[in-house]
């Protein structure tokens, strides 16, 4: 028994000796040290410690540690979105739970929690039941690939973009799912417009994706993060968002991150005014929380993969902030990334829908293929002045023509047609 | 209670994944019987996705995981949302009535049973022949571990071994598109 107290003190002092040294790799260390500890713990206990149970003990850590961290950056999104909001509108926010109204999220999920599950007699109980369900795995799976820091990549895939926009596919059914098992027209019609949406905004999404992977001539995140390394002129990041196809995708990227997140202005699937909630409409209690709940952690997923794939994931701005840890530097640049995203909802009203898939396919769409044929020119001309210029060139005139002829003339009013009453 | 735990330890556990393939492979197959065993088409279809589903997880099994996501990608992303918008956007009262050949031939259910243990038993009759009677059956030695491509590998060989069925499929897909965009075009003259 001593032993077994003397080796536990061990290794806590092996960890607490970790801050001492280099911050950056505390993470990656510690699993080595519980790696360590569970092998020596079973040669304590007389046996020798099979490969897969650490494995499995380890990956569970990871799973855990993953987890956590997205469910309190999901708390304390939901008191600050409301405390950002508020400021924009000359309010004070929730103020009322603990300090600031920081306890805000606690009193919320009680209320979730203890409200009345209802399900309405018509609906198709099982599958209203396995929408939530459906809803919250793949968002819960998504923050698996991002790489949070220096060897901090939970799992390493050399297809690793894949896996993330194969997974959030999944949300679509989910949103089906929902809309349709709840047996109410407004779920049906706000489940088919969030459908067609999120069909629509992907396209321009993978695209803007596949710009960044060719860039960095692989679809794991984590290569793509090591590409994006280093300065150029000892002072400009090579972050995708600082060469002109890159910030045309990364632009892309942001606006496809906004509508696959059903954020403002592309919130219509859930447009009060005409559809009540959407496809949320039949939901109650903890399973409207959870769909709630799946949207957020689903959106800090996408905000992570366009930090990874544009603002150079774990990289610091400068070489002068590199003794900053890495995840430090990931987690700033999702939060203020998501702070822009609070600060676009309180800016800009809701989009009209024939707009917004106008915006989609006839904009967005196109301006993706620019952004690849802009990142062809910088392959071939190469990172100097003829390749600054030649893709500059054709990042802005394709923008330029888009924008002037495909969306007519807007100074010269003509009647409105309705395209989905005639 | 030492020594057994010793034994449950040392179970050969390394050989477990070859075994793990029959959960996805039995979930498919159930999945497929559940396709075209429910009488309500949403029911069959989200039986389907959970049948592309499975087949994406046994890919992933087999080590092939760029097909796997490929897989999800498009059938549970995609062809998932084309069945489901078929369903939803046809009448469902349309076929049933006399644009359907088949319903005028009526059958007695027992007729319908043994035309349908028929057909299936000569699919499958058919599959083991192909699979016991072709000339390379015995002669395949699988290795031991199962390979695994690089995702650049299969670019590579998709642009150099197979460029021109590459080529071929984009050209019908652009085609298929135009078509689709045609038709759902509205018409002008009305």
């Amino acid at each position: 028994m001593n032993d077994f107290f003397k080796l536990i003190w061990d290794y806590v002092l092996q960890f607490l000796g970790l801050f001492l040294k280099n911050w950056d790799a505390i993470p990656t260390e510690t699993m080595r040290l519980l790696r360590e500890f569970l092998a020596k713990l079973g040669a304590l206990v007389g046996f020798t410690t099979p490969q897969w149970i650490i494995d499995a003990i380890c990956a569970l850590v990871a799973i855990v540690a993953i987890i956590a961290v997205f469910m309190i950056m999901f708390a304390l999104m939901s008191v600050f979105e409301r405390k950002i909001l508020a400021r924009a509108q000359n309010r004070y926010g929730p103020n009322r739970v603990g300090p600031w109204g920081l306890f805000q999220p606690v009193a919320d999920g009680i209320k979730m929690l203890t409200k009345e599950d209802l399900v309405p007699r018509a609906a198709d109980q099982i599958v209203h039941l396995l929408a939530p369900v459906m809803m919250v795995a793949p968002a819960l799976m998504l923050p698996a690939i991002l790489p949070y820091g220096h060897g901090m990549t939970a799992i390493n895939l050399s297809s690793g973009i894949l896996y993330f926009f194969a997974l959030s596919a999944g949300t679509e059914l989910a949103v089906f799912m929902a809309g349709w098992s709840s047996n109410n027209k407004y779920s049906v019609m706000g489940a088919m417009r969030a459908i067609a949406q999120m069909i629509s905004y992907e396209l321009p999404l993978v695209m803007a994706a596949i710009v960044a992977a060719f860039a960095a001539g692989t679809l794991s995140p984590d290569g793509i993060v090591q590409a994006q390394s280093g300065y150029t002129a000892g002072f400009l990041p090579n972050w995708y968002i600082c060469t002109p196809w890159g910030f045309a995708a990364g632009a892309l990227f942001y606006i496809g991150a906004l509508a696959e997140a059903n954020r403002c202005p592309f919130d219509l699937p859930e447009g009060e005014s005409e559809l009540v909630a959407g496809h949320l409409t039949e939901y109650s209690g903890f399973k409207y929380a959870i769909f709630f709940m799946a949207e957020y952690v689903g959106m800090f997923a996408i905000v992570g993969m366009f930090v990874t794939l544009f603002l150079g994931g774990y990289n610091a701005p400068f070489p002068f902030l590199e003794w900053i840890p890495s995840y430090v530097w990931f987690f700033t640049k999702i939060a203020a990334i998501a702070f822009s995203f609070v600060w676009v909802r309180a800016t800009l009203p809701r989009m009209r829908i024939d707009h917004m898939m106008q915006f989609a396919w006839k904009f967005m769409l196109p301006m993706s293929f620019a952004a690849l044929l802009a990142l062809a020119a910088w392959h071939y001309a190469g990172r100097n002045a003829l390749g600054w210029g030649l893709s500059a060139v054709l990042v802005a005139a394709p923008y330029l023509l888009l924008g002037r002829f495909c969306f007519g003339n807007r100074h010269s009013p003509t009647n409105r047609r309705y395209y989905f009453s005639e | 209670m030492h020594d057994l735990l010793q034994r449950f330890l040392s179970l050969p556990w390394d050989q477990l994944p070859q075994w793990l393939f029959l959960i996805p492979a039995g979930i498919m197959l159930l999945a497929a019987a559940g396709a075209v065993v429910f009488r309500n088409l949403i029911h069959c279809a989200l039986w389907l996705v959970l049948s592309f589903a499975a087949l994406g997880v046994l890919y992933m099994a087999l080590g092939a995981e760029f097909v796997g996501f490929v897989q999800l990608l498009v059938y549970v992303g995609a062809v998932s949302m084309l069945v489901i918008f078929a369903i939803l956007l046809t009448p469902s009262d349309e076929v049933s009535a006399s644009n359907n050949p088949l319903v005028h031939f009526k059958l007695s259910s027992a007729v319908n049973a043994v035309i349908g243990v028929a057909v299936t038993g000569l699919v499958l009759v058919g599959l083991l022949a192909a699979i016991f009677f072709s000339p390379r059956a015995g002669g395949v030695t699988l290795p031991a571990v199962a390979p695994t491509l690089p995702v650049a590998k299969i670019g590579e060989n998709l642009l150099s071994h197979t460029l021109l069925p590459l080529q071929a499929v984009a050209v019908l897909l652009t085609a298929a598109m135009i078509g689709a965009a045609l038709l759902a075009k509205e018409d002008k003259r009305s």
